[in-house]
């Protein structure tokens, strides 16, 4: 197994260069020097850590690659403009290779901010000072310190107190050349808002290597209400790695969707801390790999307080030698008492080359909780396929099929269904079924 | 020899903390022999010296501690900062004469006094087939009834199996756990003294439990038993573990290793009830190499000890072969049972099942650390592992860390925990039928640890209701 090394353009010079570019207020600078402190204190992961022992680290490597500047071709692609289309988004922005390439953020809703990170930094920075790193920081590992001190750009959504955003807000993220680049993305809901926000990655294959880092921050202020997809498609020859990170207040509700289909190697942490009373926040997570693809994956589900509820659910299937992790655990605080926490990954292995690793964790310290935890890997059941195959179908229909019911446990329960169609039709395309592409 | 027996200054000196009536008993320490404290090379050549062991043996031992060191403790799990080496005698010797004997009466009388206590005369000649006795780093006493020796089962302490059976010993010793392993197998590789050599050819079916017993009676002592258990062909054998040591102010260390090489369609069960004092590091190694069509069990039952690390582990080697692993824990005040289990399937169509039931009571902790790992070529694997976890109060705490690693397409392999508390239902209907809070709830938790309490013999399964019912006395706060 490779490990990892420094990557020569990660350095103090490159990121003064950067903060001196962008005319940022000095407390963000001071911010990113301080992750950057944080980032060169920490060490890389290597396979001894318990995150990254199922995976191979050089697919993670940042060495040899370049800061992100800017695409070569500033014009939206036809496959994201297909996306902005079919979503339904209201308010949309294109991030392409660290630089925001369009950006159409009027809502009707009143109050509500929807814009690039570096324009909410200028126009409002009160806002972004008081929450951003507030959920996700330095200290949670290397990438995400790299992230804090050199994000490029992102999405920030602010909701009003009880304002309700009907239509779909989303921020696609792009490149047309290799590097490293890193965004970010801050949602802000205030109390009872309502919001929804797909965050989607996407990109045609190009030949040089990109490494992208993300990180999303959830606030949730009592009893607001968001949907948030991440939805992972990026050509074969991107890393990806990202934290979808939230705090919930009282009676806050989280529905979170990770989808990983795209990407050589893909990293995806789904965290959400219970911090209000009743919050409840529902993670939902599909992969499906192929040709070798390698996704690790991690959820948190912590409950700092009494009588919140969550729930996930990690579903994929691997095929020709691909490698999954699943790792997620619940953690219950002394005191959280009447906790409802469930927890649920479930393999299909498509061949015998594919290996999938699960390793789902309870951490419990209060003692009048309902949890409990299921995996469980097997192949197509053989009963089945021979069943459909005995009603005429062919045995890569019938499997079609199966996989396809398989995850509909997972996209059944999205309620966005747009969303969910997409990701059927992502999964149809790579399983190869007839007459299906991905773009419609 | 210039080590004559001296009494200890500390001898004698009892806490008054809670332990368990029947055990809580300690005789004044005798010994021939008392080590230096701490592990060192010195040590381990004067263990090996004593023993008067091949030279083989020495190199492994040396080997061994030069593994320990270079690998250091582990560095996740329970909180081990109160084991301190360097305070541990690493072998206590209790007589003057190396081995065994096969009667009672030739064991020195406060020894033996202590053993009485414990009932084991008596259930040796009611319902075992032979009984081993060790103490501090020895064993003391082992004796295995003549029919069982007739048929040419071998049931002797592992220091006479090495001298006896060189050759037997030799071929399988340390293949099963080598000290590579981990870092308490490295130590116990190093300073190993004690245990069992049991051997049951092939076709034989011991059809009657062999029990070892162990006790810990010096203070700041580490025992570090070996055991080495060989089931031929089509053998049956059921052997049992139990442990006891008195409660002191400091802690002691117990790091066995326990080896099983279960041959082609053989059947073995190894049980343990540990109910060592809560001063007790309990890290142990047990292994098994499952062969074509053989099958092993493990019952693994946590009661006693400050910190247990116990994952009792079938490696599945052969086509066909079955393991399973019933765990039992219960943490009390201050107590962390780090129990679990680990399955590896190496070969077609093997078989696993793993049931783990765990209580937590008070500021105790129990945790689930579990590996179930399917090799790339063993088709047609499948295993079940099921965790539940009970907490009797606010303070008390469960962990589940189950590690599922599926290289193999055909596999099925499921994984289920749930944790819970007593039910408040429950308790109030046992209680409108007349029974007291403390019995209603003794009454839920065995119920909960049915499923695995009835694999035991049933002089045992009595026993650890009766384990049960004590750690659950006065829980009504």
């Amino acid at each position: 197994m490779a490990t990892l090394t420094d990557a020569a353009a990660l350095t103090e010079g490159a990121l003064s260069a950067l903060i001196r570019d962008r005319d940022e207020p000095a407390w963000l600078a001071e911010e990113r020097r301080a992750a950057f402190r944080t980032f060169e204190a920490t060490p890389w992961p290597s396979a001894r850590d318990e995150n990254w022992r199922y995976t191979d680290l050089g697919r993670f490597s940042v060495a040899g690659l370049e800061l992100a500047e800017g695409p070569a071709d500033r014009t939206v692609s036809e496959r994201i403009g297909m996306r902005m289309t079919d979503s339904d988004a209201e308010g949309i922005l294109v991030h392409k290779n660290g630089e925001t390439i369009r950006s159409i953020v009027e809502v009707a809703e009143k109050g509500v901010v929807f814009t690039d990170l570096r324009s909410a930094v200028r126009d409002h920075e009160e806002l972004v000072r008081e929450h951003l790193y507030t959920v996700v920081d330095a200290k949670a590992g290397k990438y995400h310190a790299l992230n804090a001190a050199f994000w490029q750009n992102g999405t920030f959504v602010y909701v009003p107190r009880g304002v309700e955003v009907e239509l779909p807000l989303g921020a696609f993220t792009t490149a047309d050349r290799g590097g490293l680049s890193a965004g970010r993305t801050l949602l802000v809901v205030g109390e009872n808002a309502k919001v929804t926000f797909l965050d989607e990655y996407t990109s045609e294959p190009f030949d040089e290597r990109l490494f992208h880092g993300a990180a999303t921050e959830l606030v949730l202020g009592q009893g607001a209400k968001v949907r948030y997809v991440s939805l992972q498609n990026w050509g074969r020859n991107v890393a990806h790695m990202n934290r979808v990170a939230a705090k919930l207040g009282r009676d806050a509700r989280l529905e979170s969707l990770s989808v990983s289909v795209g990407a050589d190697a893909a990293r995806a942490e789904v965290d959400s801390a219970m911090e209000g009373p009743g919050s409840e926040s529902e993670m939902l997570g599909l992969y499906f790999a192929d040709r070798g693809q390698h996704y690790n994956q991690y959820t948190l589900q912590h409950h700092a307080s009494h009588h919140a509820f969550s729930d996930v659910l990690f579903k994929g299937a691997l095929r020709d030698a691909s490698t999954a992790v699943y790792s997620g655990v619940i953690v219950v605080d002394e005191g959280a008492q009447k906790t409802d926490a469930y927890q649920t990954n479930r393999n299909l292995l498509l061949d015998a080359e594919s290996e999938a690793v699960s390793i789902p964790q309870l951490e419990i310290g209060a003692n009048d909780v309902r949890c409990s935890h299921g995996s469980t890997t097997g192949p197509v059941p053989e009963d089945q396929r021979f069943y459909l195959m005995s009603r005429g179908m062919r045995a890569e229909v019938a499997e079609h099929l199966l996989v396809t019911g398989f995850l509909y446990e997972v996209t059944s329960r999205v309620t966005l269904p747009k969303v969910a169609e997409y990701v059927g039709r992502v999964v149809q395309a790579k399983l190869g079924v007839p007459g299906v592409k991905e773009k419609l | 020899m210039a080590d004559a027996p001296m009494e200890h200054p500390d001898a004698g000196k009892l806490t008054g903390m809670q332990h368990e009536k029947q055990y809580d008993f300690q005789l004044p320490e005798s010994y021939f022999y008392k080590s230096e404290k701490g592990l060192n090379k010195r040590v381990i050549e004067k263990i090996s010296y004593f023993k008067g062991e091949p030279q083989w043996m020495l190199d492994f031992r040396l080997r061994a501690f030069e593994v320990a060191e270079k690998k250091g403790p582990p560095k996740w799990g329970p909180d081990l900062s109160g084991l301190d080496f360097d305070d541990i005698y690493f072998y206590i010797r209790p007589n003057e004469r190396q081995g065994t004997t096969n009667s009672w009466d030739e064991i020195p009388e406060e020894v033996r006094e202590t053993y009485r206590r414990l009932g084991i005369p008596e259930a040796e000649q009611k319902v075992l087939a032979g009984v081993g006795a060790q103490y501090e780093s020895e064993m003391v006493y082992h004796n295995l009834k003549e029919e069982w020796e007739k048929l040419g089962v071998v049931f002797l302490d592992t220091d006479t199996g090495l001298k006896e059976h060189p050759e037997l010993f030799r071929e399988h010793f340390a293949t099963v756990v080598p000290p590579e392993d981990n870092y308490y197998a490295a130590v116990n590789s190093a300073v190993w003294s004690g245990g069992s050599f049991v051997y049951v050819p092939a076709g034989v079916d011991v059809d009657v439990p062999l029990q070892a017993y162990f006790l810990l009676n010096a203070e700041n002592i580490g025992q570090f038993e070996r055991t080495l258990i060989i089931v031929e062909e089509g053998a049956k054998a059921h052997y049992i573990e139990g442990c006891t040591a008195p409660t002191y102010n400091s802690d002691s260390f117990h790091s066995g290793v326990i080896e099983i090489i279960a041959k082609a369609n053989s059947n073995v069960r190894y049980s343990t009830i540990q109910n060592w004092s809560h001063n007790v590091y309990n890290l142990v190694t047990q292994r098994a190499m499952v062969h074509d069509n053989a099958s092993m069990g493990w019952l693994d039952g946590n009661l006693g000890s400050k910190v247990t690390m116990k994952y009792p582990s079938c490696y599945l080697v052969g086509n066909g072969a079955h393991g399973e692993v019933l765990s039992i824990a219960f943490a009390g005040d201050g107590q962390h049972q780090d129990a679990g289990a680990k399955v590896i399937h190496a070969a077609p169509n093997t078989t696993s099942s793993v049931v783990s039931k765990s209580i937590s009571k008070g500021q105790g902790c129990s945790s689930y650390r579990g590996l179930v790992q399917i090799h790339e070529g063993a088709t047609n694997a499948k295993s079940n592992v099921e965790c539940d976890a009970l907490l009797l109060d606010d303070t008390s705490r469960t962990n589940t860390y189950p590690y599922i690693e599926i290289n193999e397409k055909s596999a099925h392999v499921g994984h289920e925990a749930t944790v819970s508390k007593l039910n408040e239902e429950q308790i109030f209907y046992l209680m409108s039928r007349g029974l007291a809070e403390d019995e209603a709830m003794a009454l839920i938790v065995r119920g909960f640890l049915e499923p695995v309490a009835k694999e035991l013999p049933l002089e045992y399964a009595v026993e650890l209701n009766r384990l049960i019912e004590l750690e659950m006395e006065g829980s009504v706060g």
